[in-house]
């Protein structure tokens, strides 16, 4: 593992990244089935990923990086993941470090972890525990001496963090509060475990992290806490990256399924020479496609949303992001899990051949789409429309 | 006649979309009413979350239907119109179809609506998958709405 990267690129701007994103997605998808297939981790392609600028996008203008919109990121990870959900997923929580290095990080702090991001840095993730009471629990402590940190702990779905150079951990201090540590890839007392092995986002380079009496200066530690305490955008910005990695699965999906319809046999009652003439199938595409469409634009909404609350951040502009956010979420957990199962009713039984390796769409929708369940979204949604209750402000609304 | 019971215009395509989500909006708020003043209702996490649903359904309506007047605007070619035209009509008839039923749920009333056996949505549905299956063009927007 590498402890400094290539030097990456500089996007100037909204169009730009898309362009990139376009350009990239396009080799990432040569070879997907076959990661997939083999668990090859994507080390090439990472390290072409965030060499592309793409992992900067969201850098400030004042930072030296793009400022892009949430429109775009949602966009940029969207187009990724159609091409390989996995590679898209893993500069989630990087994206969501940025903004919450925005909203409680010093000036100076800013200044070096956002030019190290610039410079082609990528953040992985030590946040989730896989023992404590639920997902917004957390067990690993941070100790603060005169100008040092420790920290302890256990960490589980750390996506990205074996090939990160930097490993942002989340935790707390002796009255619970939140706070992010920014730990070298090299620093004694770090250990990155890859043992992930689920079945579906199968190449997402998560696994385990230890954290053994490991020792930062202070300058590398942030109060996370106050990206929740004060209503900020950060809970809807890390939802919105969920949500555009499933919308992508969905689009990829949808597109393997027109693809493999096309050749699909008639069914014998049809009276038709070939499979897609098909009134039932031609019926059933027709449905997927407008399903396709609602949660593309409603998550350019959301984008939308999260760019406003990002202008002027108040209790109801994160309320109104969240929701939206929340649409987003749940359409896309949906159409991405529907795409995917389409897929085989309408190409048939021949498409669950192995060699095609199809099921990997929906190993992936099922296994990304329970990082929160939607069904709770219904009930956020349900809640601020009936009651007026906005909804409670972590990480997962 | 009401404004839910208005007759629809002919020729303009995008009419029977903005009637439906109109009709859809309409019938959540009078449903919205109706349940908040059944205290136990308002906590009931099934109710909370069925509202959840509507809401999605019709926002997903307006996007759709914004994106269809975008192409309408736009220089998109006949067929793509065509489709976004056919997906917000989609969008919109589930929405008010979504509402209609939970109104007479929740509600036990349900408000008198236009049926569309003149416009069938199943044949939407199949216009947007022959082009994106088959790349069979539609009829041009000028006859076919």
């Amino acid at each position: 593992m590498t402890t400094s990267p290539r030097t990456a690129h500089i996007i100037r701007s909204d169009a730009e990244a898309i362009a990139v994103a376009h350009k990239l997605a396009a080799r990432f998808a040569i070879e997907a089935s076959v990661r997939d297939r083999e668990r090859r981790l994507p080390v090439a392609e990472l390290d072409e990923f965030s060499a592309s600028g793409l992992w900067g996008i969201t850098v400030p203008k004042a930072y030296g990086g793009a400022g892009v919109s949430y429109v775009t990121v949602a966009e940029v990870i969207k187009i990724i993941s159609a091409a390989d959900s996995s590679l898209g997923q893993i500069p989630q929580n990087h994206l969501g470090v940025l903004d919450i290095l925005l909203q409680t990080a010093t000036e100076e702090q800013k200044h070096y972890y956002f030019g190290k991001v610039l410079q082609g840095y990528r953040f992985g993730n030590a946040f989730s525990e896989s023992k404590s009471k639920n997902a917004g629990a957390f067990e690993t402590r941070i100790r603060f001496d005169k100008d040092t940190a420790q920290i302890d702990g256990e960490k589980f779905y750390c996506t990205g963090a074996l090939f990160a150079h930097i490993v942002p951990a989340v935790a707390v201090n002796g009255q619970n509060q939140a706070f992010i540590a920014f730990i070298e890839r090299d620093n004694p007392g770090l250990t990155v475990i890859d043992s992930w092995d689920g079945f579906g986002q199968r190449t997402t380079a998560s696994g385990g992290v230890t954290l053994n009496a490991v020792a930062v200066p202070l300058s590398a530690v942030i109060p996370a806490h106050k990206a929740f305490d004060e209503p900020t955008a950060d809970g809807p910005i890390s939802q919105i990256i969920q949500a555009a990695v499933d919308t992508g699965i969905a689009v990829g999906a949808l597109e393997e399924t027109k693809r493999y319809a096309r050749e699909a046999r008639p069914w014998i009652d049809s009276g038709q020479d070939h499979g897609w003439q098909d009134p039932f199938s031609i019926a059933a595409i027709g449905d997927l496609e407008w399903r396709v469409h609602g949660t593309e634009a409603i998550l350019k909404k959301a984008g939308q949303a999260i760019d406003a609350a990002l202008l002027n951040a108040n209790e109801d502009t994160v309320a109104h992001a969240s929701v939206v956010v929340a649409q987003a979420k749940v359409l896309s957990a949906d159409i991405a899990l529907l795409a995917s199962s389409k897929l085989f009713e309408l190409a048939g039984t021949r498409s669950v051949l192995g060699k095609y390796n199809l099921d990997r769409h929906w190993r992936n929708a099922r296994t990304h789409t329970l990082h929160d369940p939607a069904r709770w979204k219904y009930h956020l949604i349900g809640n601020y429309l009936l009651n007026g209750v906005k909804p409670a402000r972590h990480a997962w609304n | 006649m009401n404004a839910l019971t208005q007759p629809i215009i002919a020729g303009q395509p995008l009419t029977k979309s903005q009637h439906d989500l109109h009709n859809a909006r309409s019938l959540l708020d009078a449903t919205l009413r109706a349940v908040r003043q059944q205290a136990q209702a308002t906590d009931d996490p099934y109710v909370i979350s069925r509202f959840g649903d509507l809401h999605i359904r019709i926002e997903v309506a307006a996007a759709l239907l914004e994106r269809a007047e975008d192409f309408l605007n736009s220089h998109e070619d006949d067929t793509e119109i065509s489709v976004a035209i056919a997906e917000s009509h989609l969008a919109s008839a589930d929405a008010l179809n979504a509402v209609s039923n939970a109104e007479f749920e929740l509600t036990g009333q349900r408000t008198a609506l236009h049926g569309s056996l003149h416009d069938p949505l199943r044949w939407k549905l199949h216009l947007i998958g022959n082009f994106r299956l088959n790349g069979i063009h539609p009829p041009s927007l000028r006859s076919a709405v």
